[in-house]
């Protein structure tokens, strides 16, 4: 059911995407509010399908361990959350780009940028029901712990703020190579890539840092080099340079742009590759 | 931090290059790179096995140049190294200077430097301070005026601690680096395998290299439970005693995500296996033959009829939910031999590959626990390092920066004027809107 309700999702989003295409090339209002509509139906329903396969996911976990106790359930209710696999792992992705699209770009989410952002959205939520296990299957015992939500929550929100200084980068790119009164300005894309990779950057260190004290509560040891601990570093020390070089005399635009997309190659491996190609304690793929 | 310095002129060439951010960025690059490598070269593996991959000459080269131990190699500490001097250069030029900024409130003398952002002339007999104070106060929160000869300031700042919230963020990444120097060097870190129903009074903390407890830990019970049989575990449990000087003096219950403390040091959940403690009893059939044997743990025993011979080589507990079992293997006098797992509870469960057929009797088993064990004094600055990196950011990116002055004089006329000077350094579109908003308040029963 909730698979379903994800489907139609699916297709708002894309719906956004061609709605938000259509009005850049007609400049046309309407379309564009149109899409903006569509945009929040689409971040409403999936906010509701969430809170639903979070609700079926307790219930499941209830039936594993009946309790009573209201702290109990609690506490069953905040480690079920449904962020223990990849296919929940990918619909929580395609949840954040919109959500923190409207957030960091506020009235700007619009035009190619917004159905940049749209149409990732439609193709997690695609990889998510075409490709991949969905079935709600009971936590292992390492991920039962109360940081499980915090750390994939900052995680995830932190990929997504990147994901957006992507997309941003590659209009900057484009725009400076063939300048189009339809893309935004240049100072804009600018100003948004260091938005967003500043937002991205503030969560990623809480990603880590939350990471890093779960570690040393479940392991011992709140470093371990796991090569999903030491790409996420290396995506860190990415954007720690970018934010640095941003104060460097003839580093402005394109270079920023340029270590916008090598951050986000850092991030798309932190995610896909460690888990596909490197094994680790983050091997919860299967 | 960067637009400070630049005005500067560097003492040095050496305090110029360590205090400059071009070469934080090139260390950040070059970590950047090095880190990658560790994650492509598989780490702390024997020599041989880099031979067997990479080949003689890539498998020394990699050996020798020590990418195989690449976070504790030169490659690695060296820039990290000089990133934490660079960081530290940084924050003994800047963090004074900043943070005596921060403490000096804005004045009149340096208010009426901003730069002029639009003039208000109110009517005659009209005064204009309760407007001036209603508006200010509920656009910026407090202020404060001055009178000078002649006319009235008024000022208001935001954001004044911004520039104090890079060198939180930089403090804040020199005590984790300080708190990982402390671990490595005052920390303890090893195992402990101790069998259920046994008591410990050492842990390991190298191959081969042994630590005395002060005290002593007995496993009482390990447990694996599972969500259903054959399903996912759902818990793994091990109930410890901690002796001292003989007595028993506390007892805790340690899972994974819920470690236990005693005698200063912490234990942790890290894998569990179980062991037979004495002889497993099988029962053979072969054809209308039936014979029960004894077989010990891991040795060879010739079956009946003169067929092969069997080897239990492990024994489950709990296997994947089912109950105790046995992983025999069986070699036919010629051919390959073969593995298989027995169930006691479950003969039916598994393949076996004949001629014989092996049911479990009965298998006297216990099971170990292993534990990580270890002391860090370096955690707290570590976790010190978290908490100030919050506030740092926080400072740094997401605070606003405006100072504002509003200066009243009576114009010869003997109607008010009033003149808004602000600036920020950044967030332009924010203040472009509140001044907007301000001016528009304040001309608010002006002749327009």
């Amino acid at each position: 059911m909730i698979s379903q309700i994800l489907g139609i999702v699916m297709l708002v989003y894309l719906l956004v995407g061609i709605l938000f295409l259509m009005a850049e090339l007609w400049s046309s209002d309407r379309l564009e509010n149109g899409g903006r509509i569509m945009l929040w139906l689409g971040l409403g329903i999936q906010t509701g399908a969430l809170l639903g396969r979070w609700w079926e996911s307790y219930h499941l976990a209830l039936g594993h361990s009946p309790t009573a106790a209201l702290a109990e359930k609690l506490q069953l209710i905040i480690i079920q959350v449904p962020l223990s696999n990849f296919y929940e792992s990918l619909i929580f992705f395609a949840w954040c780009l919109p959500a923190l699209g409207l957030l960091a770009f506020r009235r700007h989410l619009k035009g190619y940028l917004g159905a940049l952002v749209a149409l990732l959205s439609t193709l997690l939520l695609a990889y998510a029901s075409f490709g991949v296990d969905s079935r709600i299957r009971p936590l292992m015992p390492a991920l039962k712990s109360n940081w499980l939500l915090i750390h994939v929550v900052t995680a995830f929100l932190g990929y997504a703020a990147f994901a957006l200084a992507f997309g941003t980068a590659i209009l900057y790119l484009l725009q400076e190579r063939r300048p189009r009164p339809s893309l935004p300005p240049l100072p804009l894309l600018d100003s948004l890539i260091y938005r967003t990779t500043v937002l991205g950057f503030l969560l990623l260190t809480l990603g880590i840092a939350t990471g890093a004290v779960w570690a040393e509560t479940a392991w011992g040891r709140y470093w371990s080099w796991d090569p999903k601990e030491t790409w996420s570093l290396i995506t860190w020390f990415i954007y720690a340079a970018l934010l640095h070089a941003r104060h460097l005399k003839g580093w402005h635009g394109r270079r920023i742009a340029w270590l916008a997309v090598l951050g986000f190659m850092a991030v798309l491996f932190t995610y896909f590759g460690v888990s596909f190609l490197l094994t680790g304690l983050h091997s919860y793929l299967t | 931090m960067s637009a400070t310095r630049i005005h500067l002129k560097p003492k040095s060439w050496l305090w110029g290059t360590l205090t400059s951010i071009r070469l934080t960025v090139f260390l950040l690059l070059i970590l950047a790179a090095v880190a990658v490598i560790g994650t492509v070269v598989p780490q702390n593996q024997p020599p041989t096995q880099y031979f067997s991959r990479f080949g003689e000459v890539w498998g020394e080269l990699l050996w020798r140049g020590g990418f195989t131990r690449v976070y504790f190699s030169p490659w690695f500490l060296g820039p990290i190294s000089l990133l934490a001097v660079n960081i530290l250069a940084c924050v003994v030029h800047g963090l004074p200077q900043a943070v005596k900024r921060a403490l000096q409130p804005l004045t009149a003398e340096t208010g009426l430097t901003l730069p002029e952002r639009g003039q208000i002339t109110w009517a005659s007999g009209v005064d204009p301070h309760p407007l001036v104070s209603a508006t200010l106060s509920r656009e910026l929160g407090r202020y404060r005026s001055e009178t000078l000869p002649g006319r009235e300031i008024y000022l208001l700042e935001r954001g004044r601690f911004r520039p104090v919230g890079p060198y939180l963020i930089h403090v804040a990444l020199l005590l984790i680096l300080a708190g990982a120097l402390i671990g490595k060097f005052w920390g303890v870190d090893g195992q402990l395998s101790i069998d259920q129903g046994e008591v410990a009074g050492a842990f390991q903390v190298g191959p081969r290299v042994e630590q005395p407890l002060n005290f002593q830990v007995r496993l009482d019970k390990f447990q694996v439970f599972y969500y259903e049989p054959g399903g996912s575990p759902k818990e793994f449990r091990s109930d410890l005693t901690f002796i001292k000087d003989g007595r028993e003096v506390s007892r805790a219950t340690c899972r994974v995500n819920e470690p236990v403390s005693f005698g200063g040091l912490t234990f942790y959940q890290s894998s569990y296996g179980s062991q037979a403690t004495g002889p497993i009893r099988l029962k053979v059939q072969l054809g209308d033959l039936t014979q029960s044997i004894e077989a010990p743990f891991r040795r060879v025993v010739e079956l009946p009829g003169g067929r092969g011979q069997v080897i239990p080589m492990k024994v489950d507990g709990d296997f994947q939910g089912y109950g105790p079992a046995v992983l025999l293997a069986f070699s036919p006098g010629s051919g390959h031999p073969e593995v298989f797992w027995i169930l006691k509870d479950h003969p039916e469960l598994g393949e076996q590959p004949g001629p014989y057929r092996f049911t479990v009797e009965s298998i006297t088993l216990g099971y170990y626990s292993v534990f990580q064990v270890k002391h860090d004094p370096g955690v707290g600055w570590v976790y010190a390092g978290f908490l100030l990196f919050l506030p740092g950011l926080y400072l740094a990116f997401f605070r606003p920066v405006e100072r504002w002055a509003l200066v009243l004089a009576k114009t010869p006329q003997g109607t008010w004027q009033g003149r808004l000077l602000g600036a920020s350094p950044r967030y332009r579109e924010e203040f472009a809107a509140r001044q907007e908003r301000l001016l528009m308040e304040l001309k608010r029963g002006t002749p327009s």
